[in-house]
């Protein structure tokens, strides 16, 4: 398991590599030169030139790669040319909000998808199955800005329940903030909720016909047990893929989610740095949400090898 | 070979009557009836079903697959799934109906009181949870036991079952344990709470005949220290003959007989029954026998019953039976049988077919040359030999230096268990898979060589049939279509003329020519067997291998089955090359048997030789375990493997770990020698010839056949 984890650990080293010359490479290639950007619009060229020899903008690609890791590498990800800060700690708080916003989002998911499921596996056939089959693809055939805007104006503009936007520090109280999150977190789960149910009844209802699962029933077990001890665990393994997957499209499902409700996240930040033309800042934003999603999906990899025996056991052996 | 008739009558009352009153049955079913139900109607799967298991006894429930046997013992556990009922009778356990019990109670008992152990314990199994805890899980539930209490009785019991390292195997997952191993751990898992009652379903039909022989015994032993009842599910008389005193047959989901074991097998007063014990392949050094066979198929049941529900098949039918329901008649020992003309054919056997009919005098196998000829044939899965070090790994061997011939019109059998190779040999032979070493010679000419130019006339002159008939079918195909897609590809002629070949391929094989418009899933295990086999003729092949051909079938179709295979080599001259595990089946049909194991061949000679002493220490296990009937032969004690196998492809004799008579370090580090006599029977083995020669014969009664030779 352990020789497996470095492996895998190492994999995702490479990945990322390779993900940030590419990020480089592709801001490089953008419209717009940013020394020319930073000296305004009226500045004479050597004005210009003299910013880029100071960015080290004249340099080969190459060593402006080079400097660009070295310097992530010690944990400087470069200052931001509109806002002028560096942009470490920017990023840092913004990411820390999205991620509040897509774990919350995929907790719910796992939890409300996986109970859906298990519970229309169980009444096959029956009324409730029907039920959530029935939700299900209202979820799945509508787009999900349109469940946003439907909560808005419900919970937000007629309810007044709700705030329909923006952010309050959890300094400031855990209900403010807390109100904040639920209408963007209940968008993304809408979003994700009926695939997780469907995927999660189609496994348990086959894994319920399975020879262990009579066999469970043959030595007595109650159907609770026969149910969440012997079918789910079997029957959670695709589901763990697909969550995994889902938790990708989360980070990229913020950056709209964000901007309808102006929550101040990394989609937003990311929004702001490309309509601003801050090279630096779109960089380290596009990179942090690769690392992310590189180790959203290492983790799904480990929870799924920490349920099946079979993959467990094979690591052990190699 | 079925024994003379016996002109007695067949209902004899036991030979000393019992002085004390018969103990309360422990579990007395009565007019069970059960129905299964879906959009299409309501199918019936078991009528007015009633028997008993006195505390203590072992009753065998047997019929073929339709029978309603299975549906009978899962009605007994509760656990009918799949719009399965119970429409009406009782279920006594212990002087309770249990069908009157709420489930709750119903569910205590199982795994309690009830136990169970089913088919196939590769996947009875939960691959997520560890042997140990599921077997701890019934002692927790029902016993209160606490989880670490519950963890000492789990060694006790696989001790018990006859597990040597219980602490490693509780800890194990399902994946790491062989069958023979997750068979034992059910078992314990059974016994846990000490039940009065065990429901064996099939418990060893997944299992190699070697490892069966001994999971058999244990079920005896335990049966038998514990005082247990058992009902005994099970298609395979041979194991039912050894474990049960009582059975009851079952036919389209009626009791038609009932009654003591060795009564039943050996004098069978059903038609039903005698077909079934006559349609059993038996060991036989007589090749040319026809087997009987029991004509038709079960036909599905709906509504009440109205005739007696063999009729459609019975060779006895008159206008009486097709007209009225056949009560059961019970004599006072306890047998019963449900046919109203069972005195007066007490002793009349099951008509055999072609009994005197002179048959077409086979061409014997020419002597020329082979047709195939396989020569150090070596086949390694999984190998990589990559330039990479880490990449490189040596790979499981499945084939090791194997050589034999098939000579033209020759059937050879081979015989071996799981993991034997025996299939992948039968694929290396059609170039299925491409061997690692060695050559397989077709017609003289390198098989391999020829595919990998594209030769056509190769992939029509050998063919496959093969063990599943449902799977080898496309579903949304017709039966016509399926057999035109290999015929377009020999590029035989237009549409008109092949829809011809298709109707006589299809009458060739005993079904009517109609049948190329059926889709398969309106066909019967055996109809579709038959088409798979039209299919593999479609190309007039000169070569099939048929890979375990006939294993999944019920004993009577088997029987009809093996009848075509052979006539069809009588009348084409085909040449087969017979895979299977089951060497009764291949004694009927083969000239020659090869028995392999570990991928390597350990005896080879014309059957009659193989049959009889000297063995290979690994065939005289193989003979010994076969369950047969109390009437083919005094039983002769059983040599029971060890079940571990360790993964064969060493450098000394592959059946070493197991080996009973294994002389010591010379067999672990040489290859064997292969002694040869005359009559082309070799041996591989470390122990001279004439040692082997003493041992006495497996099947006294062929030595009996000698005399004749
Ligand atoms: S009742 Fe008639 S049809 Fe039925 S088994 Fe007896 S003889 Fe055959
Ligand atoms: S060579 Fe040795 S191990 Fe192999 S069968 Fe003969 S006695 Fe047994």
């Amino acid at each position: 398991m352990f020789a497996y984890f470095l492996t895998r650990l190492a994999s995702l080293a490479l990945i990322l590599v390779v993900m940030s010359v590419l990020i480089f490479l592709v801001t490089q290639a953008m419209p717009g030169d940013v020394a020319s950007m930073i000296a305004g619009q009226f500045a004479s060229k050597e004005v210009v030139d003299a910013i880029a020899v100071k960015l080290g903008l004249d340099q080969p690609l190459i060593v402006q790669y080079g400097r660009w890791a070295a310097g992530i590498l010690q944990g400087d990800l470069g200052r931001s040319l509109v806002l002028e800060q560096p942009i470490g700690p920017i990023l840092m708080e913004a990411l820390a909000r999205s991620l509040v916003l897509a774990v919350v989002a995929l907790v719910v998911v796992a939890v409300v998808g996986i109970a859906l499921g298990v519970l229309a596996a169980v009444r096959r056939g029956k009324l409730t199955d029907q039920m959530v089959s029935g939700i299900s693809y209202l979820g799945i055939a509508v787009p999900d800005f349109f469940w946003a805007i439907v909560l808005v104006l419900i919970f937000g503009s007629y309810l007044k329940l709700l705030p329909t936007g923006g952010y309050t520090p959890i300094s400031e109280g855990f209900l403010p903030w807390a109100a904040h999150l639920v209408l963007p977190v209940v968008t993304l789960v809408l979003m994700l909720l009926a695939r997780i149910a469907r995927l999660t009844r189609s496994s348990m209802i086959d894994v319920l016909q399975t020879n262990y699962v009579k066999f469970a029933r043959a030595k007595g077990m109650p159907e609770s047990v026969v149910i969440l001890r012997h079918a789910l665990k079997n029957a959670l393994l695709p589901t763990i893929t697909v969550l995994a997957i889902d938790f990708g499209l989360i980070l990229g499902g913020v950056v709209v989610i964000e901007t309808i409700f102006s929550y101040p996240g990394m989609g937003r930040l990311l929004l702001f740095a490309i309509q601003r033309h801050d090279l630096p800042l779109i960089q380290a934003t596009i990179l942090i949400v690769s690392a992310a999603y590189c180790l959203a999906n290492l983790t799904a990899d480990l929870l799924y090898a920490f349920v099946n025996p079979k993959i467990r056991h094979g690591m052990r052996a190699s | 070979m079925m024994t003379a008739p016996q002109a007695q009558p067949v209902l004899q009352p036991a030979a000393a009557p019992a002085v004390t009153p018969a103990p309360a049955p422990l579990l007395d079913i009565r007019g069970l009836t059960i129905s299964y139900g879906n959009a299409r109607g309501t199918l019936r799967a078991a009528s007015d079903v009633s028997f008993a298991i006195r505390p203590g006894e072992v009753m065998g429930l047997v019929g073929e697959s339709g029978s309603g046997k299975s549906t009978v013992a899962m009605a007994i556990l509760d656990l009918l799934g799949g719009g399965g009922r119970v429409d009406s009778g009782e279920i006594l356990f212990d002087g309770v109906d249990l069908r009157r019990l709420p489930a709750a109670e119903r569910r205590a008992l199982r795994g309690d009181r009830i136990a169970a152990v089913f088919q196939d314990p590769f996947t009875s199994l939960n691959p997520a949870l560890t042997v140990g805890r599921q077997i701890a899980e019934p002692l927790i539930q029902h016993k209160g036991l606490s989880p670490r209490q519950a963890a000492v009785r789990v060694e006790e019991l696989l001790a018990e079952v006859g597990i040597r390292e219980p602490r490693r195997v509780a800890a194990s997952y399902p994946h790491e344990l062989s069958g023979g191993m997750q068979q034992r751990a059910l078992i314990a898992t059974a016994l846990g709470c000490e039940p009065k009652l065990l429901i064996l379903d099939e418990p060893t039909t997944a299992l190699d005949v070697t490892v069966e022989a001994r999971i058999i015994d244990l079920l005896a032993k335990l049966c038998d220290s514990h005082r247990l009842s058992a009902l005994f599910v099970s298609h395979n008389l041979g194991i039912v003959n050894r474990i049960c005193e009582t059975v009851t047959v079952l036919y389209g989901g009626v009791v038609v007989e009932t009654g003591r074991t060795g009564r039943v097998l050996s004098r069978p007063a059903h038609p039903y029954a005698k077909g079934l014990v006559a349609a059993l392949p038996r060991i036989t050094a007589e090749r040319r026998h026809r087997l009987p066979s029991i004509p038709g198929t079960v036909a599905k049941l709906s509504g009440a019953v109205t005739a007696c529900v063999f009729a459609p098949r019975c060779p006895f039918a008159e206008e009486t039976c097709r007209s009225q329901p056949q009560p059961m008649r019970m004599d006072e020992a306890g047998d019963g049988v449900r046919c109203w003309k069972a005195d007066a054919l007490a002793g009349m056997p099951w008509p055999d077919e072609d009994a005197g009919a002179a048959r077409p005098s086979r061409p014997q196998p020419q002597q020329s040359a082979p047709l195939v000829e396989v020569d150090h044939l070596r086949k390694v899965y999984g190998a990589n030999r990559s330039v990479l070090p880490w990449l490189r790994r040596a790979g499981t061997v499945a084939v090791d230096d194997v050589s034999f011939t098939v000579g033209r019109g020759e059937v050879v059998g081979v015989v071996g268990e799981s993991g034997s190779g025996k299939s992948t040999i039968g694929r290396a032979l059609l170039a299925l898979t491409e061997p690692s070493a060695g050559t397989v010679l077709f017609d003289g000419a390198d098989l391999t060589e020829r595919v990998r130019r594209g030769d056509q006339d190769l992939r029509r002159r050998a063919q496959l049939v093969f063990q599943n008939s449902a799977a080898s079918l496309n579903p949304r195909k017709t039966i016509g279509a399926a057999m035109d897609r290999p015929l377009v590809l020999a590029g035989h002629g237009d549409a008109e003329e092949r829809g011809k070949t298709i109707a006589g391929l299809l009458t060739r094989v005993g079904l009517p020519a109609a049948y190329a418009d059926r889709y398969p899933h309106e066909l019967s295990g055996g109809e579709r067997q038959r088409v798979n086999i039209a299919r593999a003729l479609a190309t007039n092949p000169d070569f099939v291998v048929c890979d375990e051909a006939v294993s999944a079938l019920d004993v009577s179709v088997q029987a009809n089955i093996l009848n075509l295979l052979a006539e069809l080599r009588d009348e084409m001259g085909l040449s087969y090359l017979f895979i299977t595990h089951d060497i009764a089946v291949v004694s009927h049909i083969a000239d020659r048997v090869l028995v392999v194991y570990g991928g390597t061949i350990c005896e080879e000679g014309p059957i009659a030789s193989v049959l009889r002493p000297p063995y290979h220490p690994y065939t005289e296990a193989l003979l010994s375990a076969v369950p047969r009937l109390a009437e083919d032969g005094q039983e002769v004690p059983r040599i029971l493997l060890e079940d571990a196998a360790a993964a064969p492809g060493g450098r000394g004799c592959a059946f070493a770990a197991r080996c009973p008579r294994k002389l010591g370090a010379v067999c672990d580090e040489q290859a064997p020698p292969v002694h040869a006599t005359a009559d082309g029977h070799r041996i591989a083995c470390h122990i001279p010839l004439a040692t082997l020669a003493e041992r006495a014969s497996v099947f006294p009664e062929l030595m009996g056949d000698d005399a004749r030779h």
